[in-house]
């Protein structure tokens, strides 16, 4: 039997597969599916069908919001709120660490400037554009 | 791989896999670490960040380079990862590059409008880039929203810096968002919102992203799931939805403006647009303009942008449409072979 490799091109027996076919289907839909949709959302109702979600969600968040803070606390574990405020502290850390980060670029700009330190600089020469792309063969 | 190997291996999952010869990978490592083109921060106020990368050509052009990114969005999708990084390439092209990252706001940041970030968060950063490169002028590079808040610097400051303005899938026309524009029209209490969370949720404000084309994540889930054999096809979309699920709160003052002024009132086109006790008119806008548009953008749609070239006063103004959506149009295959390079060969003659 010829080992040889032939030119007869490869069956990708994937395609066939139920899956595939059925994700193919749903992606070649999607635009189709979220058009309808969309349309049905874009008349007023939406609006007044957005506010009545914000609202729910607004009594629903404090709702399990105080369900959850007295359970949590009763079994010393950290609530929301105690999450939150640990968010917040780090994000005031974060903010002030890029102030320090800032100070100490600004202080070497400042050494550079007296002369004190030497830095390389990339040179601002580049004073023409680049010659235009040749186009594949 | 040994059983000792196997046995390091910390899921659980990965270890079955592994002992049946399957290589596993764990999907977080897959996405890899995002954002880390070499940069330093150079000025920071608030939440606020301004990032100047490091050059990566032996030159750069004369005019810096600065790209203002989306408030509810985090800055990192134009930086992916190298080879998928709109920050590298225009590195790569000789651009001296700055980007602002707004940060997170927190219940503090509540009442910060558009007057903070377009009258004085964002000239601050202009400073900042014009002393740390020595130059007198800059280009500005907005994506998304914060395209929108270029337009508004370079509206309502006739006589800044600025060289040239680019604006990536910029909303400028509020009657254009028809979905957004019904969804919080007069019957939305944007008031209640605010009152309770200060700032609008990041999962808000991704839930409302995600109703623009409801069965989108879907269709890209049952897409993935088609190319898992593609292994840069599933690192450059587990990226994107790392992304996509990153959403920054939006500022309450801000979206109080944009929910009232912007789509209610449509009045950045009417040109009726008062910030900070000026009117932002786009006729205002004198310098040369490019504004690139994605196809098939669910987000900012062709409608809600188009206005911008038409209305703008400047005498060299072009806009290009590319192929792809709202995230493939700064970070797609399509970003790399299309409008990237229509981005430096326009912004390289005028940065000279």
């Amino acid at each position: 039997m010829s080992t040889e490799p032939t030119n007869v091109p490869q069956v990708d027996w994937n395609q066939f597969s139920p899956a595939t076919m059925w994700r193919d289907w749903i992606v070649k839909s999607e635009a189709q599916w979220s058009e309808t949709v969309s349309r049905l959302l874009k008349d007023e109702g939406g609006g007044a069908m957005l506010k009545k979600q914000v609202d729910e969600a607004r009594m629903a968040h404090r709702q399990f919001g105080e369900m959850a803070q007295a359970a949590l606390a009763a079994a010393y574990l950290p609530t929301r709120a105690d999450i939150e405020a640990i968010d917040e502290r780090m994000g005031k850390l974060e903010d002030g660490l890029a102030q320090l980060s800032a100070t100490v670029v600004a202080l070497r700009e400042a050494l550079v400037a007296q002369g004190a330190v030497k830095v390389a600089r990339v040179p601002r020469n580049r004073t023409a554009p680049k010659p235009p792309k040749k186009s594949r063969p | 791989m040994s059983a000792a190997q196997s046995q390091a291996l910390p899921n659980p999952m990965q270890r079955a896999l592994s002992r049946l010869g399957i290589a596993a990978e764990n999907l977080a490592d897959m996405a890899g670490p995002l954002g880390v083109t070499p940069k330093e921060t150079i000025h920071a106020s608030g939440t606020l960040k301004l990032h100047h990368y490091k050059p990566l050509a032996d030159s750069v052009y004369r005019v810096p380079v600065l790209v203002v990114t989306s408030l509810v969005n985090q800055p990192y999708i134009l930086d992916l990862v190298p080879g998928q990084s709109m920050v590298e390439y225009l590195l790569l092209q000789g651009f001296d590059v700055y980007l602002i990252e707004w940060g997170r706001p927190r219940r503090e940041h509540k009442d910060l409008t558009l007057e903070d970030h377009v009258l004085r968060l964002l000239p601050e950063c202009v400073d900042a880039v014009l002393r740390d490169s020595g130059e007198k002028e800059l280009s500005i590079i907005g994506y998304c929203v914060g395209g929108l808040l270029s337009v508004l610097y370079a509206a309502l400051t006739p006589k800044a810096p600025l060289k040239n303005l680019v604006c990536m899938a910029a909303p400028i026309n509020g009657d254009g968002l028809v979905s957004l524009k019904a969804w919080m029209g007069e019957g939305f209490d944007e008031e209640a919102l605010i009152e309770h969370y200060g700032n609008v949720p990041a999962d808000w404000v991704q839930n409302t992203l995600r109703a623009l084309r409801p069965f989108g994540k879907l269709a890209g889930a049952a897409n993935l799931l088609n190319q898992i054999d593609k292994e840069e096809t599933v690192r450059s979309n587990l990226r994107m939805g790392k992304w996509e699920s990153d959403n920054i709160p939006f500022p309450g003052g801000v979206f109080r403006q944009m929910v009232n002024d912007f789509l209610r009132g449509n009045k950045l086109v009417k040109g009726t647009w008062q910030i900070g006790g000026q009117r932002a008119k786009l006729a205002n806008i004198k310098q040369p303009l490019l504004h690139l548009l994605a196809q098939d953008d669910h987000i900012t749609p062709y409608d809600s942008a188009s206005d911008l070239v038409k209305l703008a006063g400047s005498r060299d103004k072009q806009e290009i449409v590319v192929k792809g959506g709202h995230v493939g149009l700064v970070a797609g295959r399509g970003a790399q072979t299309r409008m990237w390079p229509a981005l430096d060969a326009w912004l390289a003659p005028r940065s000279v």
